[in-house]
Order: structure tokens, then sequence, then C-alpha cells
């Protein structure tokens, strides 16, 4: 059974890994290699056989080869085979070779140290693997440039959306209220950045303060939004979010001519009918532009530091910069999730008036999960607008309050690790293997499939019909509709829910379990 | 300790509660008794500050609970064991019971009262990593007491712990309510089960239709022939 699990898991691994040699080549085998490598070796330890580092770095040598050969082979075939399918020429066996089992000594590598690791007495376990991890996170920018595989602007893009899928869960995974409107606070902390830290309104601050400002702007704007809600549930509650999250895209597309005249003096203005005696308060010689409309914000200021400088077109700072606002947001939500205000979410998501009877305050409680949640994405919102350096209301409309609930809930609702896995298999497949997959796939239809195909109608058709990025939302819905049927808890689910959707039904435990305790 | 005077409650336009007066005094158990839709479930709404009361004072030590929240009835010494039991159900039977204790801070007397209720429903102690939800009916109620408990109220509501339980389970809640209240804990109980409260309780009121009808000595109202007839079962 043990090993069953280690083989199915190594196998899953192994395709993924096969999957990016054949879209990527080259040395990106090696990198991916390194981390499913180190993911395989922190996977084994599930499997509960290993007792020591020795027989650790055994399971963990026999899993990281398993993966490995899936690299090794997907190598052979890119190299050798997909490359002239697609119109390039094809790259030398020993060089693919070489390829190849970079990644597979790479895997191996990794899984045997990694899964050694597991072998050891609880907190060096725990320090081991959490060493390797910041180590992997840390080295990985260098990693992406000495193989060339350009990755690192997405896992920066993966970042932000893990900052945001790490806010959303906590009001909808850790206190029961759906948000479907979460962009607009993303939106809210994007657009305050980008106010305060642009020459559009001659407001230049610097980004290290901005971010904090954005960051209570946004939880300000959580505690204005929670305070309609407070009487509602369930369906309701969500559509007053829906509705929030269209309304602040729409205001910000909106706010261009503003005219602000003081109110008694336009009244007694239109009374006497004599405009002139109206005050006019903003955007009196001509009508204030708040936020530029469609054309948004643009250029916004970047962060500097002393010895890095201004950040600039080299991903390394921001990469650094987001991952630390990663690691922050998963330690604070992580210390809010076990203080009394979590406990008081889990009451209030069980049985709000059962809560209440305990002397929880409903208000404030759910207040707070509003406000807890804008504030992440404030400082998500904050780092996007400096990192694009532009803003549109057009990048928060509800399709990205959607996802970042699908990352929630395909990661398993209320789970730490779960939401970053669930954000990480999102984003990375939307954002890296759809585009190259459209990519190569295009690649082998121009050289190899089209030219032996007579009929111009059918060639129209296989060309417009065959394009990955325009099924995306099919096949994003597809995989949740089939993720919702296999595993409802999602990918790493929180105990509470697992044991919600996997034990046996509490009430027909019920009568049987009183007529036994009766008897 | 606490005293009702004149207390109207309504949900929206429906006045549930007519002016209802009642009082308890300290290390008594009172019982409320009363059909469906009596109004029993909202007097105990209402003293908890759950339920607003339209008019009328609710006294408590002599403090009036009609303007304080929720949190701070909590605080002063008031805590429920709610209708249909209320119990967290994805949470484990310990994290219910440190629920009810959310209002405290002191750790040494939480982990003793933790203690004291495991003493009284051992059951419990037994079930301590299983979940809420996974209990049967007895032992949720026992455990929606239990978390009552935890809050160290110095006045206990129970609403209809009986409620759906075999009668084998009812007679060893109720011996246990008689122990609660043999260590000097004050109760208001209300229950439908009038014969059972009857007998453990010091004194009772009788709810008809949001109104008190009657009152008097437990014992005397159990041998009283409108008790008799309508909430006794006999003829």
């Amino acid at each position: 059974m043990n090993i069953l699990k280690l083989i199915r898991s190594s196998s899953v691994l192994g395709a993924v890994g096969a999957l990016t040699v054949l879209l990527f080549g080259g040395w990106s085998g090696a990198v991916i290699g390194w981390l499913l490598g180190t993911g395989m070796g922190y996977m084994s330890s599930q499997t509960k056989l290993i007792a020591n580092p020795k027989t650790g770095a055994q399971i963990g040598g026999t899993a990281g080869l398993g993966l490995g050969i899936w690299l090794l082979v997907a190598s052979l075939l890119e190299g050798l085979l997909l490359l002239p399918l697609s119109g390039r020429p094809a790259i030398p066996f020993g060089t693919a070779l070489l390829f190849g089992l970079a990644g597979l000594g790479l895997a191996v590598l990794s899984a045997v140290l990694m899964a050694a690791f597991q072998g050891l007495a609880n907190p060096a376990q725990k320090q081991a693997t959490r060493l390797t991890l910041a180590f992997v996170l840390l080295i990985f920018p260098f990693a992406d440039q000495i193989a060339q595989t350009g990755w690192i602007a997405t896992v920066i893009q993966i970042q932000i959306f893990a900052i945001l899928a790490l806010g959303l869960n906590i009001p909808v995974g850790y206190a029961g209220l759906l948000d479907l409107g979460y962009a607009a606070f993303f939106a809210i902390g994007a657009y305050t950045t980008g106010m305060l830290s642009s020459a559009h309104l001659g407001i230049e601050w610097n980004f290290w303060i901005v971010i904090w400002i954005a960051a209570a702007v946004a939880a300000i704007a959580g505690i204005i939004l929670g305070a309609p809600t407070l009487p509602l549930r369930g369906d309701y509650l969500a559509i007053v979010t829906l509705g929030f999250g269209e309304i602040i895209p729409i205001v910000f597309r909106n706010l261009t001519e503003i005219k602000i005249t003081e109110p008694i003096s336009s009244l007694l203005a239109t009374l006497l009918n004599r405009p002139e005696l109206a005050i006019c308060l903003v955007g009196c010689t001509e009508p204030f532009n708040l936020t530029n409309g469609e054309t948004g914000i643009n250029p916004i200021g970047r962060p500097s530091l002393p010895i890095v400088g201004t950040f600039g077109t080299s991903p390394f700072p921001w990469y650094y910069l987001v991952l630390l606002l990663v690691v922050f947001s998963m330690f604070m939500i992580g210390r809010l999730r076990d203080s009394r205000l979590g406990r008081a979410w889990a009451a209030i998501r069980e049985d709000e008036l059962a809560a209440s009877a305990m002397g929880i305050n409903r208000v404030s409680t759910k207040l707070l999960a509003f406000a807890m949640g804008a504030t992440f994405s404030g400082f998500a919102g904050a780092f996007y607008a400096a990192y694009i350096t532009a803003i549109f209301p057009s990048v928060f409309d509800f399709s990205v309050s959607v996802i970042i609930l699908c990352m929630v809930i395909l990661g398993g609702l209320g789970n730490m690790t779960g939401v970053l896995l669930g954000c990480i298999i999102i984003m990375a497949a939307d954002r890296l293997y759809l585009p190259k997959l459209a990519e190569v796939l295009k690649g082998i239809l121009n050289t190899s499939v089209l030219p032996n195909i007579s009929s111009p109608a059918l060639r129209d058709f296989i060309t417009t019909s065959l394009d990955p990025i325009q099924m995306r939302l099919f096949l994003f819905g597809l995989v949740l509709v089939i993720m919702m049927i296999v595993r409802p808890e999602g990918l790493v689910p929180s105990a509470q829910r697992r044991a919600e959707l996997h034990e046996p039904d509490p009430a027909a435990n019920d009568s049987l379990a009183d007529v036994r305790s009766a008897g | 300790m606490l005293e009702l005077v004149d207390v109207h409650s309504y949900y929206g336009n429906i006045e549930a509660l007519k002016g209802i007066s009642l009082s308890v005094k300290t290390g008594e158990v009172v019982t409320l008794i009363g059909s469906n839709g009596a109004g029993k479930t909202t007097t105990l709404r209402t003293i908890q500050g759950l339920l607003r009361p339209k008019q009328g004072r609710i006294l408590f030590e002599g403090r009036d609970l009609g303007t304080i929240s929720t949190e701070e009835i909590v605080r002063l010494g008031i805590a429920q064991s709610p209708e249909g039991r209320m119990i967290f159900p994805r949470m484990t039977v310990l994290e219910n019971l440190e629920m009810g204790a959310f209002q405290r801070r002191d750790r040494p007397g939480i982990k003793s009262d933790l203690e004291h209720v495991f003493g009284l429903f051992p059951r419990l102690k037994e079930r301590i990593a299983q979940k809420g939800g996974t209990l049967s009916g007895g032992e949720q109620q026992m455990l929606a007491i239990g978390r009552a408990l935890m809050a160290r109220p110095r006045l206990l509501l129970l609403d209809e712990p009986s409620m759906g339980l075999a009668p084998m389970l009812v007679s060893q809640i109720f011996s246990i309510i008689q122990e609660i209240s043999a260590e000097g804990m004050t109760i208001l109980l209300v229950e439908q089960n009038a014969r059972m409260a009857l007998t453990v309780a010091d004194r009772g009121y009788v709810l008809q239709t949001g109104e008190i009808v009657l009152t008097g000595d437990a014992k005397a109202l159990q041998v009283n022939e409108t008790v008799r007839k309508a909430y006794l079962g006999e003829a």
C-alpha cells in the first residue's frame, strides 16, 4: 500500500517533469528535476517506511530514480523527435543525453538528500526540511538564470497570487464567509500605491511607506464591505461581495472627471439662480482626474534599497521582495489562525448563534475576518503596482476573484499548504505551461501537419480550433469539475473538511450510538 | 440573583413574550415549563441578550442586562446550553469545551474546570479527540452542558436538555443536573418534560403563549390540577 503510494506520487511528479522537459527543453529538466526531486523526497516521508536517514536515502533514491527516468526519456524525445517535428533543428544525441542525465542526476540527488533528512529525529528533521526549502527558494533565481529557463517572471506572479490566495483563505477558509469580490481589495491596494507613488497626482512617496498605507486602506475597505454584510449568510453574502467586486473596478474606471462643490452654497446658487455663488472645492478650473480611467496610472514608482539601488528590470530584487512578503504573510496568518481571534473565526464558521452564546462578538469577529483578508491583498496590490509599474481597472475584474477562490478551494479550504499548492498549480498551468504548449503545438502543426493537408477548409479548422489558449477556461472548468467529484476537500484538506466529507454521516450514527449508550 | 420584570420580546412583529416576570435566587433550581411555542427558549435568549426586550427589565445581581452585549453578559456569569445543543460539529470535544471558556483568560482555572467537567461526564473524556458532530445525541447534550460550565457561570441556563433523548439518558442527564446543583450552581431549567423538571427543581413557572400562568413550589406544582392535566398527561 505504502509502496504503491510512492510509485503513484513518483509517476505523477514524473509526468509533470516530463511535460516540462517536452515543452521547454534544454536545461529545464535539470531545474525541474531539482525542484520535483526535493518535493519527492519530502513526500516519501508520508509512506512511513523511513526509519532513519539511511532508509530515507534508499527510499528517496528509488523514488528519485523513478522520477529521473521520466526526465531522461522526455529529454531524448524532445531533443531528437519533437524539435525536428516543430521545424527546429534536432540537437545531437550526446547533448540530449547530457540534458536528460542532468535532470536524472539532480532529481535523484535532491530526493536522496531530502528523504534522508526525513529520517532524522523530530526537531532536527523539521529544521533540515525547512533549511532545504529555504535553500531551494533562495537559490532558485540563480538556477533559473544559469539554466536559462526564464521562469522567474512567472514565479513572481505566482507569489503575488499566493499572497492573495492566503489572504482570501482568511474569510473563506477560516471564518466561512464566502467572498466573491476579493479582487476589489487587490485593486484598492494597487490603486492606493498608484496614486501615492506616481507623477500622476504629483505624490511620489517611498514604496516602503506606501505599501503599509495600501494595506491599511485595503483593511478599511474590508471593514466597509463587511459592515453591510453582517446580518447576511451564505448565498446572500456571496451576492453582496460579488457586487462590491464589480463596483470597485468601475469606480476606478470612472473617477476621471471629479468636480465637487460645497453643498450649501451650491444649493443656494441653484435656488437663487446665481451659479457664481457656488463654492468649488475640487476640480475647479478643470475636472479632477483621480484614476486616469481606462488608460490607468503609469508609471508607478519603484522601491529602492541602499545597496541594491532602485529595483529595475532585473527580476532578482523583485523575487526576493515578494518571497519575503509571502513568508511574512504565512507567518502572520498562521499566528492569527492560532490566536483567540482565529478560534472565534472557527466558531462563527461552525455555528454563529452558538458562537455568540459563548460570548464571541459576532460583529467584530466577522469584520476582522474581512479586514485581515483584505490587508494581505493590500500588500499584494502594492507590490503588483510597483512591479508592473502600470495599473488598469480591467486587470481586477471578476475573473480574478474567481481564480483566487479556485486556488483556495482546489488546494484545500482552510489549509495554508493546500492553498499554496492550489495557487502554484493553477498559476503555473495558466501562465507557464499553457502558453508554451500553444507555442509548441503551433510549431508542430505548421511544419509537420498542415503542409500535408490539402483541403484549405480543414487546415483552417485545425489552426483555429487547436489553440490551448482559447480552451483555457474550458480546461480550467474541466479540472474543477473533476476535482469536485474526486476530491471535494481539495488537494491538501484541513483535517476538519476531510472529516466532514469522508466520515460516515453523523446523523446516521446518532441513533445507533444512542441505543448503545442507553443499553 | 436574576429578576425579570414585565419583559416583552418580539420576533419581528410577533409578540413572543407578553410581559414575563420571574426571579431566580442564588443556589436555586428554577424550572420554566410549558408546551411548544410558549416562549421558553425566547425567555432564555432574551436573558442572554441574543434577543432584546422591547419593554421590561432584566436584572442580574442588580445590573440591568437590557443594554449590555452578550459577551458582557457571558462575562458577568450567565452561560447557556442552548436548545438543540448547537455544539460545533467540526470541532473536537476538547475544542468545543475550550470554546465555552472563550471569555476567560485564566489558564490554570480553565484547566481545573476541564477536569471538573470530565469528572461530571467521564464519557466526554473518552471521546476527547472526537468531532462534536459524530457524537451521539446524549453525548452532544453532555458536551453542550459541559461547554456552558466551562464559562464558570454563576447562573446556568439549560434549554431542553431532555430533547430527543432516550428515557434512560434523560434520567442520566437529570441526575447530573442535580449533581451540578448540589455543588451550589444556580440553574434556570427550561423543559417540556415537566415531570422530570419538577422533580429536580425547587420552584417552577408555567408558561403559556408568552405569559406566566402559574407559579409555585415544584412540589406544589406537581400536584396542581391544571399542571397534572396539561403537562403531566394525567387525567
